[in-house]
Formats: C-alpha cells, sequence, structure tokens
C-alpha cells in the first residue's frame, strides 16, 4: 500500500520501457502483467518481460525489489510459501506456467536453478550431479556416468572432480559447490537457468570462475542471473532489467542500461547515487 | 584500587562499562573493568546453579558407586564363621552386615553389669551382626542377628562348606559322607568335583529331557487337542468330517502319548541312576542333611579357598547368573528369562514406535496445514508424555489385551476358549502400550529434527524436479535421521525402564516358556514374559524372604543398568555414524 503512495503511476516509474538487443531468437520466457502478492502484501507489480533465448538476462535493483521474487515465480519455486496470489502470465512455448493443469515437476525440470548459496546435498559428488536423473526414474548407468562428465564439463568442475566422484559433496570449497550446483542444474538439460545471485557467497576468484563460466554457457541455455553486483551484470549480461519496488523499471540491452538509460531513477541506481 | 578509586572514574566522564586506564609502575596501561552493583553481577547465581549441579551429579554417582560397589561385591565368596555364643549355642553362617542398634528393656536386663555399662556409655548402643546362617530346611530361616556382646568365640573352620542348592537355598556346614552308584567313597575334593559334575550333568538332561522333549510333545499333544476342538466348533460337532477329522487328530494322540511314555521311562531311568548318588551334610549342631549330589549346584570350603579359586567362583556366579533360569523363587540362579523379555520387549517397541512417531511427525511437520488444529494436535502429543504411566498400563490391560486380543480370540482361537490366547497381557500387548507411552516423545524429536533441516536443501531438490515425496524421501528424511534417532534412544532409555505399566499388560513373576521358542510359529507374542525391572522388585518386595533377595535386587540392577547402558550406547554410535555420513556442509 505504502508503496502505491510513495510511487503515483504516472511519476515517470511505471511504464516499462524495452529496449530489446537485437539478435533475440524470440522469447524463451513471456512475462505478462504479472502481478504477486504475499498474503496482504504486493510484491510484483505488472511485470512484463520478455527472456530471450540464448541470452543471459540480468536482474538488478536494490535490496527487496522483488527481484528474487520474480525470478522464483519463473519455476514456481515460490508455491512453497503460504498465502501467495498471483495474477497475469509466464508464457512458456504458449503456455502459462500458472495456467491449470501445469506439471510443476515438469516444468521445474525444464527450469535449472541456481541458489544463493551453494546447497550440494549429503551425498557424494556423483549422486548430486544425478539426482535429477535419479528422481526422474532412471537407473542406467552409462546414461548416469555420461551426465555426470557432461554436467561436470559444463561446470567447468570435470577436471576437478573426475577422480573424487565418490567424495561427499560436502568436502568440496564453497566455489566448487557452486559449479556443483550448476552442474546437477545442468544435468537435467533444462532450458532455462535460473541463477538466484549465485555469487554472493563466494570469494572474487570463486565469482570470477562462475562469471566465465556463464560466458560459456551463454547460448546453449537461456540464463537469467539475479545479481547485486552491477558490475558482474554489466559483465555477464547481454539484457539488464532493472527493478525497483516491485516494478521493472526498465529492460533493455546491457550497454544502454549502464551507459545510457533511459529513465532517470535506472541512471541514480546504475552510478550508485542510491540502492 | 579501592572502590572509591574506581568511583571516581565514572564522575570525570568516561561513564558505562569502559575500561578504566591507570597508569602502572611499569608503564603502559592496565585495563580493568568497574565493579558493578552486587544485584547486575551474575556470579553469585552462577556459583549457586554450578554447586546446584555438582550436587546433583555427585549424588547421582554416588549412587552409581552405591549399586555397582553393592552388585558387583554379591558374587564374591566370603568366610563362613563358626560362631559360639555366651549361652553356649553354637551357629555357622556368613556376615553379611552389621552395624549399631538400640538393646530392648528385657535384653539389657539378662545382661550381666559391665555389658550394661559399656552400652549405657555407648548412648545405649550395641553392634550386631546379620549372619546369613542359611539351612533353611532345619531352622526355618536364612538370616539371624547377632550381637557382639552375645559372641564368646569367632573362629573360622576350614572343613566348612558353602553349598549351593536347587531347593531350599543355600546349606553351610560340613560334608559327611558321599555316596557313589551305592556305595560309599572316600571324600577327596578332585573325586567330589568330579561327582558333582557328572550328577549335574544327569539333572541338565533330564531336564532337558522334560521341558524339550517332553515338553514338545506336551505342545502337541495340545495342538491335536485344540484341532479337535476347532472341528467341532468348525465343522458342527457331528458331521462326518468332524468326526474324521477328530478320529485323525486322536490316532496322532495315541502316538504322541506313546512317544511320551517312552521318553518319560528314559526319565526314570535317569532319575532311578541319580538317586544313587547321594551325599550328606551336617551343619554346624550335627544335624544331618542327606540329598542326591545333582542337587548340588555349587559347593566350595569358604574359608579354604585362594585368590584364583575365588575369583574362579566369582565368575561362574555371574555366568550363571546371565545365563541360566531362576531358581528359588527368584532370589538364587540366573535371570536369562529377565534378559531375554526385557531385550525382546524393547525391540519390539521401537519396531513399534519408530514407523508410528515418524509418520506422524512427517505429517504433522510437512504435510498438515500448520495452523489451529495442528497446534492442538501438537499440545496434546505433548500432554501424552505426562500422563503417569500406569494409566498407560490400564489403558493397554483395556484396550489391547481384553477388547482387541479378545476380539482376536473370538475369531481366530475359539478353539481354546474360554483360556484366553492374546486376551490377557503378553509381550506384544506390552510393546505396544510402551510404544503409546514413549511415542509423543519420538514425535516431538523427530519433528524438531525435520523442521531443522534447511530450507536450501528441500529447495534444491524441488528446484531439480524432484516431487515432495522424493524430496523428503531422498533430501529431508536421510538429513533428519540423527534427530530421530535421538528421539528413538530417549524412548528406549523410557521404554526399557519402565515397570508400572507392564506388570498389568504381561510381565509375570516367573514365565514358563520364552516367547521364542522351537514350535512353530518360533516366535509367540501372546505369552507373558520376564522383565528385570520387575524382577527387582519382585526379588527385593516380593519374595519370601527378602535378606536372601537383596544382594539380587542390586545385581539385577547393575544389569538392567548394563542392558539400558548397551542398547542407547549402540542407538548413540549407529547415530553419530549417520550424522558423520550426513554431516552439514553449510557454511
Amino acid at each position: 500500500m505504502a508503496v502505491t503512495e510513495t510511487l503515483p503511476r504516472n511519476d515517470g516509474i511505471a511504464p516499462t520501457t524495452y529496449h530489446v538487443k537485437a539478435g533475440g531468437q524470440g522469447a524463451a520466457l513471456d512475462i505478462r502483467d504479472f502481478n504477486l502478492w504475499y498474503g496482504e502484501t504486493q510484491a510484483l507489480f505488472e511485470n512484463s518481460l520478455e527472456i530471450q533465448k540464448g541470452m543471459v538476462t540480468a536482474m538488478i535493483g536494490p535490496s527487496g525489489c522483488g527481484k528474487s521474487t520474480l525470478l522464483r515465480s519463473l519455476n514456481r519455486m515460490n508455491d512453497l510459501v503460504d498465502g501467495l496470489r498471483i495474477s497475469g502470465q509466464i508464457m512458456v512455448d504458449d503456455f502459462d506456467i500458472y495456467g491449470r493443469g501445469v506439471d510443476v515437476i515438469a516444468l521445474r525440470k525444464r527450469m535449472g536453478m541456481v541458489f544463493q548459496k551453494p546447497n550440494p546435498f549429503a551425498m557424494s559428488i556423483y549422486d548430486n550431479v544425478t539426482y535429477p536423473l535419479r528422481v526422474d526414474g532412471v537407473t542406467k548407468k552409462s546414461i548416469l556416468d555420461d551426465t555426470v562428465e557432461r554436467a561436470l564439463r559444463s561446470a567447468a568442475l570435470w577436471d576437478e572432480a573426475k577422480d573424487r566422484l565418490k567424495e561427499s559433496a560436502l568436502g568440496m570449497s564453497g566455489g566448487q559447490q557452486q559449479r556443483l550446483c550448476i552442474a546437477r542444474a545442468v544435468a537435467s538439460d533444462p532450458e532455462v537457468l535460473l541463477m538466484d545471485e549465485p555469487c554472493s557467497a563466494l570469494d572474487p576468484i570463486a565469482t570470477a570462475k562462475i562469471e566465465n563460466l556463464i560466458s560459456d554457457l551463454r547460448g546453449q541455455y537461456t540464463i537469467v542471473i539475479v545479481t547485486h553486483s552491477m558490475s558482474q551484470a554489466a559483465r555477464v549480461s547481454d539484457n539488464t532489467a532493472f527493478m525497483y519496488l516491485g516494478r521493472i523499471i526498465e529492460y533493455g540491452a546491457t550497454e544502454t542500461i549502464f551507459t545510457n538509460p533511459k529513465v532517470a531513477r535506472t541512471n541514480d541506481y546504475v552510478t550508485g547515487r542510491f540502492g | 584500587m579501592s572502590a572509591l578509586h574506581e568511583q571516581q572514574i565514572p564522575a570525570s566522564g568516561a561513564a558505562g562499562l569502559a575500561g578504566v586506564a591507570a597508569r602502572d609502575a611499569a608503564g603502559g596501561r592496565r585495563v580493568r573493568r568497574f565493579s558493578a552493583d552486587l544485584s547486575a553481577v551474575g556470579e553469585p547465581a552462577l556459583w549457586a546453579f554450578g554447586g546446584a549441579l555438582a550436587l546433583g551429579i555427585i549424588l547421582i554417582a554416588g549412587f552409581l558407586a552405591m549399586i555397582a560397589w553393592n552388585g558387583f561385591s554379591t558374587f564374591w565368596p566370603k568366610p563362613i564363621e563358626r560362631v559360639e555364643l555366651t549361652s553356649g549355642e553354637v551357629l555357622a553362617g556368613v556376615a553379611t552386615r552389621g552395624g549399631p542398634y538400640r538393646p530392648g528393656e528385657s535384653t539389657l536386663a539378662q545382661l550381666d553389669d559391665e555389658t550394661r555399662a559399656a552400652i549405657a556409655a555407648n548412648d545405649g548402643f550395641a553392634s550386631r551382626t546379620l549372619y546369613q546362617t542359611a539351612n533353611f530346611d532345619l531352622y526355618g530361616d536364612d538370616f539371624r542377628w547377632v550381637s557382639d556382646f552375645e559372641v564368646a568365640d569367632i573362629t573360622r573352620p576350614e572343613d566348612f562348606f558353602y553349598i549351593e542348592r536347587q531347593q531350599w537355598g543355600v546349606f553351610i556346614g560340613r560334608i559327611v559322607s558321599l555316596v557313589v552308584d551305592g556305595e560309599q567313597v572316600e571324600i577327596t575334593p578332585d573325586r567330589l568335583s568330579r561327582e558333582q559334575r557328572a550328577a549335574r550333568q544327569r539333572f541338565t538332561e533330564i531336564r532337558g529331557l522334560e521341558r524339550g522333549d517332553i515338553g514338545g510333545i506336551n505342545h502337541l499333544i495340545e495342538r491335536e487337542r485344540l484341532a479337535i476342538r476347532r472341528a467341532e466348533i468348525r465343522l458342527g460337532e457331528d458331521s462326518p468330517e468332524a468326526q474324521a477329522a477328530i478320529a485323525e487328530a486322536q490316532a496322532r494322540i495315541a502316538e504322541l502319548q506313546a512317544e511320551f511314555q517312552t521318553l518319560q521311562q528314559r526319565v526314570n531311568a535317569i532319575r532311578a541312576e541319580d538317586r544313587t548318588t547321594r551325599i550328606t551334610f551336617a551343619e554346624v549342631n550335627g544335624q544331618q542333611v542327606e540329598t542326591e549330589l545333582s542337587q548340588v549346584v555349587r559347593f566350595f570350603p569358604a574359608n579354604a579357598l585362594s585368590l584364583p579359586d575365588k575369583i574362579g567362583i566369582y565368575l561362574s556366579r555371574w555366568w550363571e547368573f546371565v545365563s541360566a533360569e531362576p531358581r528359588e523363587a527368584n532370589t538364587q540362579g540366573g535371570v536369562l528369562p529377565a534378559i531375554f523379555g526385557t531385550v525382546a520387549m524393547t525391540l519390539l517397541m521401537v519396531v513399534f514406535v519408530a514407523p508410528f512417531g515418524v509418520i506422524t511427525a512427517l505429517y504433522l511437520r510437512e504435510y498438515a496445514k500448520q495452523g489451529r488444529v495442528t497446534s492442538i494436535v501438537r499440545i496434546s502429543v505433548n500432554n501424552l508424555a505426562g500422563v503417569p504411566s500406569i494409566v498407560y498400563g490400564v489403558f493397554g490391560l483395556g484396550f489391547f489385551a481384553y477388547a482387541m486380543g479378545g476380539t482376536i480370540d473370538q475369531l481366530f482361537y475359539p478353539e481354546a476358549l474360554p483360556n484366553p490366547t492374546f486376551g490377557k497381557g503378553g509381550i506384544l500387548w506390552a510393546s505396544l502400550t510402551l510404544a503409546l507411552l514413549t511415542v509423543p516423545v519420538v514425535i516431538v524429536a523427530s519433528e524438531e529434527a525435520l523442521q531443522a533441516v534447511p530450507r536450501s536443501m528441500r529447495e534444491g531438490s524441488l528446484a531439480c524436479g524432484a516431487s515432495k515425496w522424493q524430496t523428503i524421501r531422498y533430501i529431508v528424511l536421510p538429513k533428519a535421521l540423527p534427530g530421530i534417532m535421538t528421539g528413538m534412544i530417549l524412548a528406549m532409555a523410557r521404554g526399557a525402564g519402565e515397570v508400572a505399566p507392564l506388570m498389568l499388560v504381561g510381565v509375570v513373576k516367573l514365565a514358563p516358556a520364552l516367547p521364542v521358542d522351537g514350535f512353530a510359529p518360533f516366535i509367540h507374542l501372546d505369552r507373558s514374559f520376564m522383565h528385570l525391572g520387575f524382577h527387582i522388585f519382585d526379588v527385593g518386595f516380593q519374595s519370601r524372604n527378602s535378606e536372601a533377595g537383596k544382594p539380587m535386587v542390586f545385581v539385577t540392577t547393575v544389569l538392567l543398568l548394563a542392558l539400558i547402558i548397551t542398547m542407547n550406547a549402540t542407538a548413540i554410535y549407529v547415530r553419530n555414524r549417520l550424522k558423520r555420513k550426513y554431516a552439514s556442509g553449510e557454511f
């Protein structure tokens, strides 16, 4: 409620500005007029966003602006919250992921997710990576072996981990654990990778590795990354969405957002004047 | 550095808890904290609580030490004393304990002046000793108090034996004669122990035949009898099928009875042989007792033992205690059936309580909508833990034994009625009752363990496309398992030591048979059983001669404690292994 009072709809914030980078292969995810409430509190206001296939889309904005909420809406992770309500649509291949009869489990298999803190399971490295397949009922060893190698190579972890696949994942360093989580997320060969501040718990070297990895994965997967670090967004992303108080203020090519934003508030944020 | 000095500093502006800097002679500054008002200082409370804790620990340790000392010293062979009293009476016995007491007026009146003066000088107290005089069959008493002033002389004759018998308890006296196969033989220690071992072997053989083979035949005959009864009930008493079945069963019974006769003859033959080997004892006043040598369980010259002999006797008594059946109204012999009953009942309880408690906790924590109803359920579960255990016993008897057991009897065992099969206390109902008693502990602990599984783990699994159940099954439960195990351990500790409810639902003083034996279906959950906790109560407070049972109380307590500690230690070991396996990787 306070949000609408301090931000009347016509102060130049509400309208979303589209400046989608050329070369997009069309929308992997199309968010249309998406509103979200936690109980009585509205967290997202009329978000509309086309996330381009095969590109890295960064979401930036000050704490509590709703960027994580929006990200977690994309694979319906927010369903775990009591009293969640939504309106609007999020389209994937012409079906609404909040529509009736949607198989949430199948949806999540198409959307790999990497969390803020590395959360490997208390199992061996091998079992961690194969977990998405095993819950699907895959037991054939050759398939599992191939998947482990492919996923760990994708996550640039194969050389470090190939000799200790049977060891506990909990014995790895934080950066390795996070790359393992990325390997786990890509193991089921998803279309989209959702990353929720994947480097916030890591040191600079591990962060650099993850960023390189994101660059490597560009093109293979559509990546949506939420980040606090504007330099990171500038480094890794093709498109950037700036969010503020539950609204998407501006969305466009990353260079544009960082060098020549259309909205004054975006400029203030990316130049560090607030946030 | 007076209080005055310290108080001046806040006045000069360095307020609050900051340190005060005082110039030291050696240079540099010493940092001191201000002393605060007494009410603001925690130290007195700290000392009080710490002291109370220390006192509690000392009390518990002392209690355990007392039990351990009494328990472990019981089986150590003690010397026999021959006591001559001033009245001319003579007795022989083992001094068990003693202490000061106040002699009555009439006793004092009979004493000479010197003794009376000595007692008066001691504030009216004299000291006395309790002797285990044994020989219950001759005197009708096992123990006797002897006041010190009565004693004229104490000797320790080397030819006195401490003889543990199968019946009538201990005999203390000399061995007079030994008859082997009807012929008097010379008594040498070697010969005696050899003959005694042979006699005991005969005794074991007779018992084995009676319990095992004859018991088995009785069991089969009873089964045939029940089969006849069943045929009568199911098929109608006069129907030709029933008649045929009855005839068949009766033929089998006749066969079994013939077998029974042969076995009985064998037993009688061994018995007759056994009766020809006899031993005669004489107690201190010369009265003689003759018995079969096979009745002698253990004998030793208590005053002529070397240390290795004593250790041997000590160990053999312990071995008998943990491996044999009780005798002499549980005050002698072993407690194997009680050990077995305790362990079997506890394990069976765990089998019931584990799935029930964990599934309940899973539903409450993972599936139920958190709200008013779940909090009411939770409060109720917590309150269940506070219900007096005897109430559970009454409930178990009424609901499990009479209602459920009675129904089972009517449906499945009508042929045995009016004798109940399941419609009485038994190990199944006892375990279920204890499971009910301990399930709140498991639920609460499991819920806490489930709650402690980090959200990020669940989310990680769900994001991989696992279903809720898969997440619980592969991620949440393994992670919560150590906590759940802690609940199980608490439940086990409580269940194994519980006695009151068991007295109503299946524990007996002396169980004729173990719940597990060689007859189909091998595990007899309807049978009543023995329990160490109840054994302590029974031996210590229900036996004809509580003085004779007293040492057994301590030994049984030591054993019960050891058993519970062992079971818990095993569970804790398993839990710690699990914990290491699922060690947290969070940082």
